[in-house]
C-alpha cells in the first residue's frame, strides 16, 4: 500500500539566522520522537513532547510522516539552513531509529543541517554516514551537531542543570564529530537555578571563552521558566529568577568573538527580563546582534537608561548564594 | 567561635549580647554581616533553596566550616552551642506563610537554643517585628539597601514610593538630608530597637499583632504559628507581670490563653461545693478589686463556687484570678460577643462542667456571657438558674442572687490553696491544718506556725518554702550536678528537669547534699540543651 502519511511536527517555523557572518533563511523543525532518554534536566519542559511508543517501526513511520508534512507545507528550496530538534537527541537510536535519521537528512541534502543531540550518541562512523548523506559539495560543512555543553563548570552542570554529563564527555563528542567531518555547535545555558546573577554572568563568560576550543558555532540560551518543571516550582516559590537582560548584555559585551543568542520569552516574568519598561528595546537589540555580530550595538544597549539598572547593579554586587534571588 | 549571652526571652524572641572575634555586640541587631563574618564571602555556588526536595538538600547542603553555619529545614546539621547560624533564603519564606511555619518549627527544634540566628536579606522595617517574633536575632541591610536602589521608601507599615522621603513622614537624619538609603537603614534599626524593648518588656506579641496588619502574609504566619501549640507552649513563659492586651481576634489563639484554659480543664481541682455561680468579669483585675465583684462578694458570702465567664480566657475560677493572664488581660468592651468568642468560651465552660458536677448552676450573667453559659449548659445538658432580671449589679438582680443562695453551704477559704496548687503544680494535697494569712496584697499559707507558700501578687503563682515543697511530691524539680550553688544555677549544671517546667515556674533544685528553691529562668527543654545562661534564679539554698 503506497499512500503518503502526513503528520504535523511538534513545531516548524521559518526565520532568518546568521551563519558564518551572513544571514540565511532558516527552517527550524521540532520533530516529535521517542523522547529524550535522559529527561532529567531541571528546566526542560519538553519531556512530554514525545510519542508514548518507542517501537522503531512506529517511530520510523511517524517521523517520515512529519517530514512529508514539512515538504508539503514549505518550499525547501527557499532554505539553506535547517535546524532539527527532537526535544532530545536526534542521534539517540531509541528516539529516531538509525535508518530514519538518514532518511530525514536526505530530505535536506545540500543545505547546512544542524542536528541537536547529546554527546554520548555521537559515533564517528554514524556521523560520517550522515554527513555524506547531507553533502552535495555545496557547503563546506554540510552537517553540524548541536550539543548542550551548557557550561564548562561541571559542578554547575550537575547541580543546577542535572545534565548528567561532564565537560570531558562533551569534548569527546565534539572530537568524534569533528573527526567525522561534522561541525560542532555548542549550546550554553545562562543562569540555570541556584546561581546568583553575578555567578551566572561569570559562568557564561568563562564558558564561552573556553568552549570555542571545541566549537565552530556557539549559541547562548537563556534559562526560562517552562511549565511543569522543577525550575517552575522554584520560581513559584520565589527561589528562582531568570537572568536580567542587562546581564545577558554584559556577557555578550565581554566576549571577543560574537555568539548567537535568541532571548526566547524575553521581557516576560518567565523569561529573561528587566523591569518591563526597557525590555522590548533590549530584546530586539540582542536579536539584531545575533544576526549581525555587531559588538558596538551591545555596548550601545548597555548605555540605555532605565530606572531598573540601579537595582540590577545592586543585585550584582550584593546577591549572595544565601540570599538569592533578591528580586523577582 | 562566638559566645551568645541571652538576657531576655519572650516566646521565641530573645535579646542579649554576642561576641565574635573579640567584638561584643547587642542583639537583635542589623549589621554589615560580611564585615562581621568575612567567611560569608566564601559561599559561592552554595545555594540550596528552602522549597526543594529532600534529596537535593542531602546532596548539596553544606553547613559550612565557619560561622554563621547554614541550616536547612529538611536536614539536621551538627550545630555547636553558642554559634551563629543562618537560614539561607529566609527572605523568600515570608511570602509562603504555611511553609514558613513548617520550616521554622523544623529548624528551631533541631538547633540548640543558645545560638544566634541570622536571617539573610529578610529584614525590612515592615518585617522586623515578625522576624524577631520568629526567633531571629541578626539581620543585614541587604533588604533596605535594595529598596533604596529601587527608589522605595520603607517604614514599619510597609514599602512606599521613594518620593515619600519628602513628605515629612520621618525626622531621621536620612530624611533631613534627603538620603533614602540612610533613612531605610535607620528605619530598620529603629524598628529593631523598638522590638528589643518589647522583647525585654515581654509584650512583643502585642507589637506583632499591631504590625502584621499591613501584610496578609504576616497575619497568616502569626495565625499558622498559633496553631503549633505543642511547639510554642514549652517556649512561652508561664507568667508575665505586664498587661495582656487581647485587642484582636487573634488573641483568642494565643498560647497563654489556650494553656490557661487547658490547665483549668485538666489540672485544676475545684473545692467541694454544691453550687456553681457563674459571674461576669470586670475591667479591673484581679476581679475582686472591682466595684462589681465587691458587691457580688458581699451578697454571695462564699455560699457558692464562683466562676467568671470571660473572653478570651473562657473560665476563671475565683481561686485563679490572680494568675497570669487572668489578672493581666485587657479586652475591648463593646457588649458584642462574636461567634468565635461565644464558641470558645462556651466550649471551655461545657468541658469544665462535664468534668465537675454541681447540684445547682446559677448564672448571674447578662448579654454575651449569659449566651455563652446557656450554650454550654445546653451542650452538656445541665439546667441553669438565672438570677438577673436586669444588669448584674442592680439591686433586684443582687437580691435575687441572695435569695437563690439562701441556706447554701459555704466554700472554705482554703479552696484558694487547692486551686492554685493544682493549676500550678498539677497536685492535690491535704489541706488539713492550713490557713491563710494576708498582709496587704500578700497572701501566705501557714500550717501550725510554719509558712508553706506565699502568693506572688504580680503573677498569682505560689512560691513554696522548703516546707511547702515537701508537700508537693516529685514534680517541678531540677536536678543539678555535684556542686553547691553559689548564686544562680547555670544551664550546664542541670542534669535533669521536669519537662513541665516553663520559664517563670517555681522549681525545687536537688543535688548531692543540697536543696534549693528558685524560679526557672528558662523552660526545661532549654535548660537541658543549653551550654550557657541562667537556668534557675535561686531563692534559698539548704545544705545537708
Amino acid at each position: 500500500m503506497v499512500f503518503e502519511e502526513y503528520e504535523k511536527p511538534a513545531a516548524c517555523w521559518a526565520g532568518i539566522d546568521s551563519y558564518k557572518g551572513q544571514e540565511r533563511k532558516c527552517l527550524t523543525i521540532i520533530l516529535r520522537s521517542g523522547g529524550c532518554t535522559w529527561g532529567s534536566c531541571l528546566m526542560c519542559g519538553y519531556t512530554h513532547v514525545r510519542y508514548g511508543n518507542r517501537d522503531p517501526a512506529f517511530l520510523d513511520r511517524k517521523i517520515r510522516a512529519q517530514i512529508s508534512w514539512i515538504k508539503r507545507e514549505f518550499n525547501l528550496d527557499d532554505y539553506s539552513l535547517v535546524k532539527i530538534f527532537t526535544s532530545g537527541s536526534f542521534l539517540d537510536p531509541q528516539e529516531v531509529p538509525p535508518d530514519t535519521q538518514q532518511e530525514v537528512i536526505r530530505a535536506f541534502r545540500g543545505k547546512v543541517v544542524i542536528l541537536e543531540t547529546r554527546p554520548e550518541y555521537v559515533e564517528e562512523e554514524r556521523v560520517s554516514i550522515l554527513r555524506e548523506t547531507a553533502d552535495t559539495g555545496m557547503e563546506e560543512i554540510p552537517l553540524y551537531l548541536a550539543m548542550g555543553l551548557e557550561t564548562t563548570h561541571d559542578f554547575i552542570r550537575e547541580k543546577s542543570i542535572r545534565k548528567g554529563l561532564t565537560t570531558s564527555d562533551f569534548i569527546g563528542g565534539a572530537e568524534r564529530a569533528h573527526r567525522a567531518g561534522a561541525g560542532v555547535k555548542t549550546y550554553l545555558l545562562m543562569k540555570p537555578p541556584f546561581l546568583t546573577e553575578q555567578e551566572a554572568i561569570q559562568d557564561m563568560i568563562t564558558s564561552a571563552q573556553e568552549a570555542w576550543r571545541w566549537s565552530d558555532l556557539i549559541s547562548l540560551n537563556l534559562c526560562t521558566v517552562q511549565s511543569s518543571t522543577p525550575v517552575e516550582w522554584l520560581w513559584r516559590n520565589g527561589a528562582y529568577r531568570p537572568p536580567y537582560l542587562w546581564s545577558v548584555l554584559s556577557v555578550l559585551s565581554a566576549l571577543d568573538r560574537p555568539i548567537s543568542c535568541d532571548p526566547v520569552g524575553g521581557g516576560t516574568p518567565r523569561g529573561p527580563h528587566n523591569c518591563g519598561a526597557c525590555d522590548p528595546e533590549l530584546v530586539d537589540g540582542i536579536r539584531t546582534y545575533s544576526l549581525t555580530g555587531d559588538h558596538s550595538l551591545i555596548d550601545a544597549l548597555l548605555q540605555v537608561k532605565c530606572g531598573c539598572k540601579e537595582e540590577w547593579r545592586y543585585v550584582l554586587e550584593n546577591e549572595m548564594s544565601y540570599s538569592l534571588p533578591l528580586t523577582r | 567561635m562566638s559566645v551568645v549571652d541571652i538576657r531576655k526571652r519572650d516566646g521565641l524572641a530573645r535579646t542579649g549580647f554576642f561576641a565574635y572575634r573579640g567584638e561584643k555586640k547587642a542583639f537583635p541587631n542589623a549589621l554589615d554581616m560580611l564585615e562581621a563574618f568575612p567567611s560569608l564571602r566564601e559561599r559561592a555556588l552554595s545555594h540550596v533553596p528552602l522549597a526543594v526536595d529532600p534529596e537535593f538538600v542531602r546532596t548539596w547542603h553544606r553547613r559550612g566550616e565557619e560561622e554563621p553555619f547554614s541550616l536547612h529545614p529538611l536536614t539536621v546539621s551538627d550545630i555547636p552551642h553558642g554559634s551563629c547560624v543562618m537560614v539561607p533564603g529566609w527572605h523568600t519564606a515570608l511570602a509562603n506563610p504555611s511553609a514558613y511555619v513548617d520550616w521554622l518549627v523544623a529548624l528551631k527544634e533541631q538547633v540548640p537554643p543558645d545560638t544566634l540566628w541570622y536571617a539573610p536579606a529578610a529584614a525590612l522595617p515592615g518585617t522586623a517585628a515578625i522576624l524577631l517574633y520568629s526567633g531571629f536575632d541578626l539581620f543585614d541591610f541587604t533588604g533596605t539597601d535594595l529598596k533604596s536602589a529601587q527608589n522605595l521608601f520603607c517604614t514599619s507599615e510597609g514599602i512606599f514610593p521613594g518620593e515619600w522621603l519628602e513628605k515629612g513622614l520621618c525626622g531621621c537624619e536620612g530624611c533631613q538630608e534627603g538620603d533614602l538609603r540612610l533613612h531605610n537603614r535607620k528605619a530598620l534599626q529603629q524598628e529593631l530597637a523598638l522590638g528589643s524593648q518589647f522583647i525585654a518588656g515581654g509584650n512583643l506579641r502585642e507589637l506583632v499583632e499591631a504590625r502584621c496588619r499591613m501584610d496578609a502574609h504576616q497575619v497568616a504566619i502569626l495565625r499558622n504559628l498559633d496553631t503549633r501549640f505543642g511547639f510554642l507552649e514549652p517556649r512561652s513563659p508561664i507568667v508575665r507581670s505586664i498587661p495582656f492586651l487581647a485587642n484582636s481576634g487573634d488573641a483568642l489563639s494565643r498560647v497563654e490563653v489556650k494553656r490557661f484554659a487547658e490547665r483549668v480543664i485538666t489540672r485544676y481541682r475545684p473545692p467541694a461545693a454544691d453550687v456553681a455561680l457563674l459571674l461576669p468579669c470586670s475591667a479591673r483585675k484581679p476581679y475582686s478589686l472591682s466595684r462589681s465583684h465587691r458587691k457580688f462578694h458581699a451578697v454571695v458570702g462564699r455560699r457558692a463556687h464562683e466562676l467568671m465567664i470571660t473572653s478570651p480566657l473562657g473560665l476563671v475560677p475565683r481561686e485563679l484570678e490572680h494568675l497570669y493572664p487572668a489578672a493581666h488581660y485587657d479586652v475591648p468592651v463593646t457588649g458584642y460577643w462574636d461567634r468565635e468568642e461565644l464558641h470558645w468560651v462556651s466550649s471551655v465552660l461545657a468541658e469544665y462542667l462535664r468534668r465537675h458536677s454541681y447540684r445547682r448552676i446559677i448564672a448571674h450573667l447578662e448579654g454575651g456571657a449569659l449566651t455563652a453559659a446557656e450554650m454550654a449548659a445546653e451542650q452538656c445538658g445541665v439546667p441553669l438558674e438565672c438570677t438577673c432580671t436586669g444588669p448584674t449589679g442592680s439591686k433586684e438582680s443582687l437580691e435575687a442572687l441572695d435569695r437563690a443562695l439562701k441556706g447554701e453551704r459555704r466554700v472554705p477559704e482554703t479552696a484558694l490553696i487547692r486551686g492554685i496548687l493544682s493549676w500550678q503544680f498539677d497536685v492535690e494535697i491535704d489541706l488539713r491544718g492550713m490557713r491563710l494569712r494576708s498582709r496587704g496584697p500578700e497572701i501566705y499559707v501557714m500550717q501550725d506556725k510554719e509558712q508553706l507558700f506565699s502568693l506572688s501578687p504580680d503573677t498569682g503563682l505560689f512560691t513554696p518554702t522548703f516546707a511547702g515543697w515537701r508537700l508537693l511530691g516529685e514534680g517541678y524539680r531540677v536536678q543539678i550536678d555535684r556542686f553547691i550553688p553559689k548564686g544562680d544555677i547555670l544551664a550546664p549544671g542541670v542534669v535533669s528537669a521536669d519537662d513541665r517546667i516553663r520559664e517563670g515556674d517555681e522549681v525545687f533544685v536537688t543535688g548531692e547534699g543540697v536543696r534549693a528553691t528558685g524560679r526557672a529562668a528558662m523552660g526545661a527543654a532549654e535548660m537541658l540543651s543549653s551550654a550557657r545562661g541562667v537556668a534557675v534564679r535561686v531563692r534559698k539554698v539548704l545544705k545537708g
